[in-house]
């Protein structure tokens, strides 16, 4: 069963206003009131000095369990939101792995559902795994894959989307393995709503009103599959869209709020896809998960169509 | 106490209502007349974030502060609803 052996985050000391981004973002008073207020966004991470490779090798560098185990790393897998983020020949997730000691591994990049790409890339990366153990590759100790994932907000585009969310900067690194003991990956569930892709808008509204019941709706689909109900749910990791969305959700799902961990939206911003592992590790410093306890991550990838996924662990 | 079982509260929940429709009106950018039984979504075209701006908009001129962890949008189909809403979860800013 896919596990999270090990989880790094880095996340910069730097963080720059809503206010002091509304000139570069065009954004009105009230739509800087509306982040402050209601999205419940005040300020994001942000540091100009940093690069990609940089933020990268940052989370790498947090991530103890990978030292003396490189060999066994088979996958790099690169969840991204954005299909690219650096220009031609250059290639921070090769220049990593070759820091890293990875070159070896097979990587690549898992995109195209946008926010969503984190929680696609652990499914990926484990059944990448177990495929790998059933062929008897990968030697005694079994084969690891690394995820990594955070962005630069380096456009318009990757700074702020539908003025719902502002994107913060940061990196996580996990490593997993196919049959490790912790965190064991107990359902992934994901609909891919490609009805949403619009040039001209037209679906927005509709989006809008279905975002929430579609989002609840791949909830209950990953607990389905678990065999589990919301109330067998100890926590739940949000995608950092903004806090007034996860409110509502609360309110629909009627789960209590102090258990959805919020509280990375209004100092970090929405760090792309790395908004779960971040949350996660906010959770175990906060005590809220004990050993057996089971949690369920969410995220909604939009832009280019729309992607739901959740999936759900045992600590 | 809630607006239907108080008088002064009725009388601030029309302010509400007033406010919300004279808002909405410069919200929408809209000639025709809004009225208080207009379905927000399906008449009026009101999305998530216009319905945000539109409390914001109520705080600043109503000098109140609305609770929006009870804001429960698919349960608030009129200008009406939203009224009543307002007016049960709000406190002076």
């Amino acid at each position: 069963m896919t596990a999270l052996d090990a989880v790094s985050v880095y996340v910069p000391s730097t963080r720059v206003s809503v206010e002091s981004l509304a000139g570069s973002l065009g954004l009105t008073d009230m739509q800087v009131k509306l982040f402050r207020r209601f999205h419940g966004l005040r300020e994001v991470s942000r540091d100009p000095d940093a690069s990609l490779y940089g933020l990268l090798m940052s989370a790498a560098a947090g991530l103890d369990a990978l030292r003396g185990q490189e060999h066994r790393v088979r996958y790099v897998l690169y969840a991204r939101t954005m299909p690219v983020v650096a220009p031609y020949p250059d290639n921070p997730l090769h220049e990593v792995c070759r820091a890293l000691g990875l070159e070896h591994a097979i990587a690549f990049t898992v995109t195209h559902q946008s926010c969503a790409s984190g929680l696609l890339a652990i499914d990926m990366a484990g059944r990448l795994l177990a495929a790998d153990a059933a062929d008897g590759r990968g030697g005694q100790e079994g084969p690891l894959a690394l995820i990594l994932s955070g962005e630069k907000a380096f456009t318009r585009e990757a700074e702020m989307f539908a003025d719902t969310t502002i994107f913060g900067e940061g990196a996580a690194a996990c490593l997993v393995s196919a049959f490790g003991a912790r965190d064991r990956v107990l359902a992934y569930a994901s609909n891919v709503r490609g009805e949403f892709d619009s040039p001209t808008g037209a679906n927005d509204a509709r989006l809008q009103r279905e975002y929430r019941p579609s989002l609840a709706e791949v909830m209950r689909q990953a607990l389905d599959e678990a065999g589990l109900a919301l109330n067998d749910i100890r926590v739940v990791l949000p995608h950092n869209v903004n806090v007034v969305t996860w409110q509502r959700m609360c309110l629909l799902l009627k789960f209590p709020r102090d258990r959805v961990v919020l509280d990375n939206i209004p100092s970090n911003g929405h760090m792309f896809c790395m908004d779960m592992f971040a949350n996660y590790q906010t959770a175990c410093k906060r005590g809220m998960l004990r050993q057996g306890d089971r949690y369920l991550a969410a995220a909604v990838g939009a832009g280019g169509g729309a992607t739901f996924a959740a999936m759900v662990f045992e600590h | 106490m809630t607006a239907q079982e108080s008088g002064i509260d009725r009388v601030f929940q029309q302010r509400v209502t007033d406010t919300m429709i004279a808002v909405l009106a410069t919200l929408l950018d809209r000639p025709d007349p809004v009225t208080e039984d207009m379905r927000l979504m399906e008449e009026l075209g009101l999305s998530s974030t216009l319905g945000l701006e539109l409390l914001l908009e109520l705080e600043d001129q109503l000098q109140i502060l609305i609770d929006v962890e009870q804001l429960d949008a698919d349960r608030m189909r009129t200008v009406k609803d939203m009224a009543t809403f307002v007016a049960d979860h709000s406190q002076p800013a």
